[in-house]
């Protein structure tokens, strides 16, 4: 640790004088110019500007269709904060901000798992018979785009041709004819989250796979030979060795469920029964091209980006002080 | 990958965090991030009209001007606008040229913002502009229902009764909605003369009707999700036609207590003996609303929907053969009833705006004078089977269409008594409603919670000083 960290101190002290000489040779300024200058001019006008716009814009009331807009302070905070509504949405959010990533990740984390180390316990180790073709169909989900998945699910949740009431009846639950998943306030919510984990499973799938075939295949084998079984060797080996690609995992798919739009918006365009699917981006889209109050859809947009800020503050937080503790473990 | 973690110092991996971060929120700020610093200049909007006015040029349309008509193209195209082109071109030269668009309100907010709106809009579809959000920034329509048509009648004495109600906004004609929409019950003729049903006139008589479609397999109703508020158009139509005006009034200026008026609950608890008794297909909460509307009209499994005349251009490839779909007004809740049974809700859709801003404002209302002229109106019922505002453009055999057929009907009968409300559309009251019904006829909810429901809602948009307010008189 001292040495890798010591050795850009030594360079920097060398460095002064190089730089000084060739600070304004062509091939550096070209090369700051096309690496640096144009990508963050870029990054300026695409990302910073429009967030400070629409920072600006959720102090207005403007309605999105006149060149001007008339201040009104924090008149659209206060408006939200006491609207039912878009709470209920805050509230939707955050359910599937939590259960999204987790599912997922638990799903795909015990699938990666299968297909490298859950095969046969003689030999070498290695994944179930036919680990590659499982790999691959698990990746097809994630190949449909997410408004087709959408639209199919729609038709498999259906009351009454729907595949899912007509597998569960002829095995003999009769209560599913007829049954509304996504028109009951106590199943939409669950049926939504089904169709975002079937899409997301197969690409987490083939990530984690990825990050477990990093790890040296010797310490598989000698968690083998100290007899660890398969799902300590999961829980034990393959989890700790790969928080990186996991903590990125639960970001990414963190990020998509704060989201969320295309799936909620296709299968349940109103926001489903009793507004139980309803999410913050719904109800952004609503309210800025459906109500025209634009000023109240951009402040509905900032909350937006201060809860996903939080949501990264906590992940990061959180692996930090687990890899504290594990530093200490190692360390004693 | 752990190692990598350990080494990185903490300024890299707060970059990344604020990387990672920015990605995700990117989107949805973005989303509600659209360019307002466009150009506000208002040149067009009082320029003189740039042709010589004459009688047969009430708006001074410029020779050879082209007319920028961005038309919503839905269930009935937009070929019905450029059959006007033939029509303009031969009067003024020039065209109309006509952009189809289902992205209304998306594609339009940058011009209006940027101060370059089309010359005629039709603001229709999912993603119609609120009217109220751009009422400020229309041209009066006053003077062109006052203009004479091609015939030389004028325009406002060529209309059925009441079809202008809904164009005024603040006092000031802002749209002109064109296509003729009758709103009540719909069944199949065929199915009904076999089994020897009568329509129903009262909601007493519907639940009768009911129990005896039950007895034959069948439901009374069926509802899709995204279209459970049908049923609460058919219950303001019939509680219209129970307590008169007065309830139309109550419920159009949002008053306290005005869901629960004695004709609004006679019609809610008969619809909540009919969730109650079965006579509801189950499951239309979790419904696409086409598909329950082919339960109706193609498997035939409920034997009435509430609609508007729309339905049978909608559901025309979804029908069953020798259907003959025919249209009764919506039933009173008793015989005792203020309005006659004849008493129709009657309006108007496709609401067409001519932005004041627009560089050709006059080409705009010309091309809604062709439109509203014999010739273009007559097409339009031929090709659409449906009836355009214009009177006596549809001949007695409806072009062989029994829907069409009905609505005549319907009309002529209901002569004066016709009515029409639309607050709902006004507030965008739509998609907080939608949820309230579909709870309501999925059985979750009785009535006295829809009812309390319902006047959450509208005390929300009353008690809301930021909305404008339509009175309704």
């Amino acid at each position: 640790m001292t040495i890798i960290g010591a050795a850009p101190a030594t360079g920097r002290r060398k460095t002064p004088p190089v730089r000084g000489r060739r600070r304004w040779t062509f091939d550096r300024i070209s090369l700051f110019v096309v690496f640096l200058v144009l990508p963050f001019l870029g990054y300026l006008t695409l990302v910073i500007y429009p967030f400070l716009q629409a920072a600006y814009y959720s102090l207005t009331s403007w309605s999105g269709f006149t060149a001007t807009q008339d201040f009104i302070g924090l008149d659209n905070y206060t408006r939200l904060l006491g609207d039912a509504t878009f709470l209920k949405a805050v509230g939707n959010s955050l359910t599937l901000l939590v259960v999204v990533p987790l599912l997922t990740l638990v799903l795909s984390f015990a699938l990666a798992c299968l297909v490298t180390f859950g095969g046969s316990s003689t030999g070498g180790v290695r994944g179930l018979r036919g680990s590659s073709f499982y790999r691959v169909v698990s990746f097809f989900p994630y190949i449909v785009p997410a408004i087709a998945t959408g639209i199919i699910f729609a038709a498999v949740y259906d009351p009454s041709a729907g595949l899912l009431n007509g597998i569960l009846t002829s095995l003999g639950f009769g209560s599913a004819e007829d049954y509304p998943w996504l028109g009951d306030a106590s199943t939409a919510m669950a049926a939504t989250v089904a169709v975002i984990v079937w899409t997301f499973v197969g690409f987490y799938t083939v990530l984690f796979v990825a990050a477990i075939k990093g790890i040296p295949a010797e310490l598989f084998e000698a968690a083998r030979l100290d007899g660890a079984g398969r799902f300590r060797t999961a829980v034990s080996i393959a989890a700790p060795s790969m928080t990186g690609a996991l903590r990125s995992a639960y970001i990414y798919l963190g990020i998509f469920a704060l989201d969320a739009f295309v799936f909620v918006s296709v299968l349940n365009p109103g926001g489903g029964p009793q507004n139980s699917t309803l999410v913050i981006t719904q109800q952004i889209y609503s309210t800025a091209f459906r109500q025209g109050r634009f000023g109240l859809a951009c402040a509905m947009g900032v909350l937006l980006a201060v809860i996903t800020f939080v949501f990264v503050g906590i992940v990061f937080a959180v692996g930090k002080l687990l890899g504290r503790e594990k530093k200490a473990e190692v360390l004693r | 990958m752990s190692r990598e973690t350990e080494i990185v110092p903490t300024a890299v991996a707060r970059r990344r965090f604020l990387r990672l971060a920015t990605f995700g929120v990117a989107l949805p700020v973005g989303l509600s991030a659209c360019a307002a610093g466009g150009s506000s200049s208002g040149d067009a909007s009082s320029a003189p009209p740039a042709g010589e006015v004459s009688e047969d040029n009430p708006f001074g349309v410029a020779k050879d001007s082209t007319v920028d008509a961005v038309i919503f193209d839905g269930g009935y195209g937009t070929d019905y606008v450029t059959f006007a082109s033939a029509a303009y071109t031969a009067a003024h030269g020039g065209e109309v040229k006509v952009t189809p668009s289902t992205q209304i309100s998306q594609q339009m907010q940058p011009r209006f913002v940027g101060g370059n709106p089309p010359d005629l809009l039709d603001n229709s579809g999912a993603n119609l502009i609120g009217l109220a959000t751009i009422a400020a920034q229309l041209t009066d329509l006053t003077s062109l229902v006052d203009a004479k048509n091609l015939e030389g009648t004028v325009i406002k004495d060529s209309l059925y009764p009441g079809m202008l109600a809904d164009d005024m906004y603040d006092g000031k004609m802002v749209q002109l909605n064109y296509v003729l929409t009758v709103y009540g019950l719909w069944y199949s003729k065929t199915l009904f003369d076999a089994n020897g049903w009568t329509p129903p006139t009262t909601w007493a008589e519907a639940l009768a009707l009911g129990e005896k479609v039950k007895a034959a397999g069948k439901y009374l109703f069926c509802w899709g999700k995204e279209a459970a508020t049908y049923y609460l158009t058919l219950a303001i139509d019939s509680a219209i036609k129970e307590g008169g005006d007065d309830v139309r009034k109550a419920l159009g200026n949002l008053e306290a207590d005005c869901w629960s008026l004695p004709a609004v609950q006679a019609v809610l608890t008969a619809m909540g003996t009919a969730v109650s008794s079965g006579y509801f297909r189950p499951g239309g909460a979790g419904t696409q609303f086409t598909a329950a509307q082919a339960q109706w009209s193609q498997a035939q499994e409920a034997v009435l929907y509430p609609s508007g005349s729309w339905i049978e251009n909608e559901m025309k490839d979804q029908t069953a053969a020798d259907f003959q779909m025919t249209g009764i007004p919506a039933p009173a809740a008793t015989a005792s009833a203020s309005k006659p049974a004849e008493a129709l809700h009657a309006s108007a859709g496709e609401p067409f705006v001519v932005p004041s801003k627009a560089k050709n404002a006059a080409g705009g209302l010309e091309t809604l004078r062709i439109m509203l002229s014999k010739e273009a109106a007559t097409n339009f019922a031929k090709t659409k089977l449906s009836s355009t505002i214009v009177k006596d453009t549809v001949p007695s055999d409806a072009f062989g269409s029994t829907a069409l057929a009905s609505q005549v009907a319907m009309l002529d009968k209901a002569g004066e008594d016709s009515f029409t409300h639309n607050f709902v559309d006004i507030y965008g009251l739509n998609t907080d409603m939608l949820v309230v019904w579909n709870s309501f006829l999925s059985g979750e909810l009785d009535v006295a919670g829809l009812t309390s429901g319902m006047q959450d809602i509208t005390d929300k948009v009353r008690e809301d000083d930021s909305v404008v307010k339509v009175s309704v008189s």
